[in-house]
């Protein structure tokens, strides 16, 4: 059953990169208009929205386990991650190719330009550890520290949102939403965290 | 002959050949030709069934625009394909995505259409597109357009000088200042019902007196040989070509000559990003992002079409109206 769950899991995951393959394939054998006048932008664009909706996705995990009472999709935890990661890497790695067109020499003046840059990267190298750290093998050697080292996923998450969020420019609806998504599910986990707290403190 | 954009059924040779290769205008024309040749033989229905929403028009705007004559400007330059020029577009009137306008557009009623003109002139009231354009002889100037987001393209209008309208209205000596105001309907336009936008509708745009008297500055009311689509600002807009994209406002209702400097959209939202010269500047870089250089639409993939930017977007026939302007303070 787990692997059945697995393997649909995998499948829709990799369906966002399926399309961007396809399309990229197709505008380059003479499609040139399959990802509108602006292919690079629209690839940067899916990719990041699609590391985005894996992170929240990632997020979700614990605390919907605990209101749907459905342990088991605690399984499911590290294949979320390793699409955050994938889709974030592929983001990171079109906005090189795509629109930075590798001129890194110009990577310092776009920072300052767009401090949105600085963020996005910065939560993509806290992300690093994190999927590389994700194997069994890890979470044994780490043993408590692994706990520790993957709540990056808190302040990276923030870094996300409001990487996205300096981007308004006139409509602000999805970048609020998803910031909103983020902080809710944040405070799911401070309102956990105070309320063992406290219920330990009765314990004892 | 006018550039018209070709029959969705036959390849264009853009679509069908590497960038690297786009027609020069010159080619473009003799396939025009070739395609009217082949057109001829085609039923006039087929001509018609196009899959852009709402770019008909009334037959006597068509007919208007039919006869424009041709210009020099811009006749060296390499076209933007025509499906980019029409689906790729920021008219927030319909939503914030590029193809919003291209997808929505259709449910904007332009004929029939009025604008209202005051402030001041000698000439004033509420006049039909019909009154505005009788007698006006159209002509097609090929511009570049260059965005404030760094993109750009070149597209081939069908308008009339600005200055042929305004003398018109006959304005007096105060006024130093021409304001545009776009249609603001929500029934219409989905974009301005959006609970999301930062844009106080309608969306305004002005002009000093003298911009707007040059020759440069346009009237448009069609592109690629017929009439504008919605998506572009049917059935009136502004084009003007040294100055970033969202000073050339789209579907224009009312004009009024001021006295003292308009409120624009732009820099009511944002003034350290938007100023109200906007003119092309690749030495005034937005807070966000380098002007330097552009993209060239369309752009590739693996190849971006980047070119660099020129002052006032290589206009350089209107530097007068700017000469002793601190170019860094007034952007």
């Amino acid at each position: 059953m787990i692997r059945l769950r697995r393997i649909v899991l995998f499948l829709l995951g990799i369906t966002p990169f399926l399309y961007i393959g396809q399309a990229i394939v197709r505008l380059q054998s003479g499609e040139w208009d399959i990802l509108g006048p602006e292919p690079g932008k629209a690839v940067v664009w899916i990719t990041g929205t699609w590391a985005f909706n894996f992170l929240l996705l990632t997020l979700a995990v614990t605390p919907l386990r605990r209101l749907l009472k459905q342990p088991w999709l605690i399984q499911h935890r590290r294949m979320l991650g390793l699409f955050t990661f994938f889709y974030a890497s592929l983001h990171l790695l079109s906005y090189f190719a795509f629109l930075l067109e590798w001129r890194f020499a110009e990577l310092g003046a776009e920072t300052i330009k767009r401090p949105y840059l600085l963020l996005g990267m910065t939560a993509w190298l806290l992300l690093l550890p994190l999927a590389v750290t994700s194997t069994r093998g890890w979470q044994r050697r780490l043993k408590q520290g692994w706990k520790r080292l993957h709540k990056l996923i808190y302040p990276l998450s923030v870094l996300v949102a409001v990487h996205y969020l300096l981007q308004i420019r006139s409509s602000w609806f999805e970048p609020v939403l998803y910031a909103a998504l983020v902080l809710c599910l944040l405070l799911l986990r401070w309102q956990k965290a105070t309320a063992t707290k406290h219920a330990d403190g009765h314990n004892s | 002959m006018i550039i018209k954009p070709h029959n969705p059924s036959d390849p264009l040779a853009s679509e069908i050949t590497p960038h690297s290769l786009y027609l020069k205008r010159r080619q473009f024309i003799g396939q025009g030709a070739a395609l009217a040749f082949a057109a001829s033989a085609l039923p006039a229905q087929a001509l018609q069934s196009r899959e852009d929403p709402g770019s008909s028009g009334s037959p006597w705007l068509r007919e208007q625009i039919g006869s424009a004559r041709e210009t020099a400007f811009g006749e060296d330059e390499v076209l933007t394909p025509y499906s980019s020029v029409t689906q790729y577009n920021n008219f927030y009137e319909f939503g914030t995505g590029k193809d919003d306008p291209y997808r929505y557009a259709s449910k904007l009623k332009t004929d029939p259409w009025s604008v209202t003109v005051d402030g001041e002139c000698e000439v004033k009231g509420t006049f039909s597109l019909e009154d505005l354009l009788k007698g006006q002889q159209l002509e097609e100037r090929i511009y570049r357009l260059r965005c404030v987001e760094a993109w750009s393209m070149v597209i081939p209008w069908i308008g009339f000088p600005l200055a042929d309208l305004i003398k018109r209205f006959k304005p007096l000596a105060s006024a130093k200042y021409i304001e545009f105001i776009t249609l603001e309907d929500k029934k219409q336009m989905p974009g301005q019902r959006s609970a999301f936008s930062t844009i106080d509708w309608p969306y305004r745009e002005g002009l000093r007196m003298d911009e707007a008297m040059h020759l440069l500055t346009l009237m448009a009311v069609g592109l690629y040989g017929e009439v504008l689509p919605n998506q572009n600002g049917a059935p009136l807009r502004l084009v003007v070509p040294w100055k970033y994209g969202f000073k050339s406002i789209k579907s224009i209702v009312a004009i009024r000559f001021r006295e003292t400097m308009p409120r624009t959209t732009w820099n009511d939202i944002a003034p350290n990003e938007y100023g109200f010269y906007a003119n092309v500047n690749p030495q005034v870089d937005h807070p966000r992002w380098s002007q330097a250089s552009e993209r060239r639409l369309p752009s590739g993939l693996f190849k971006p079409n980047r070119i660099p930017t020129r002052l006032f977007n290589g206009y350089s026939e209107v530097a007068s109206l700017y000469s002793g302007m601190d170019l860094h303070k007034y952007y």
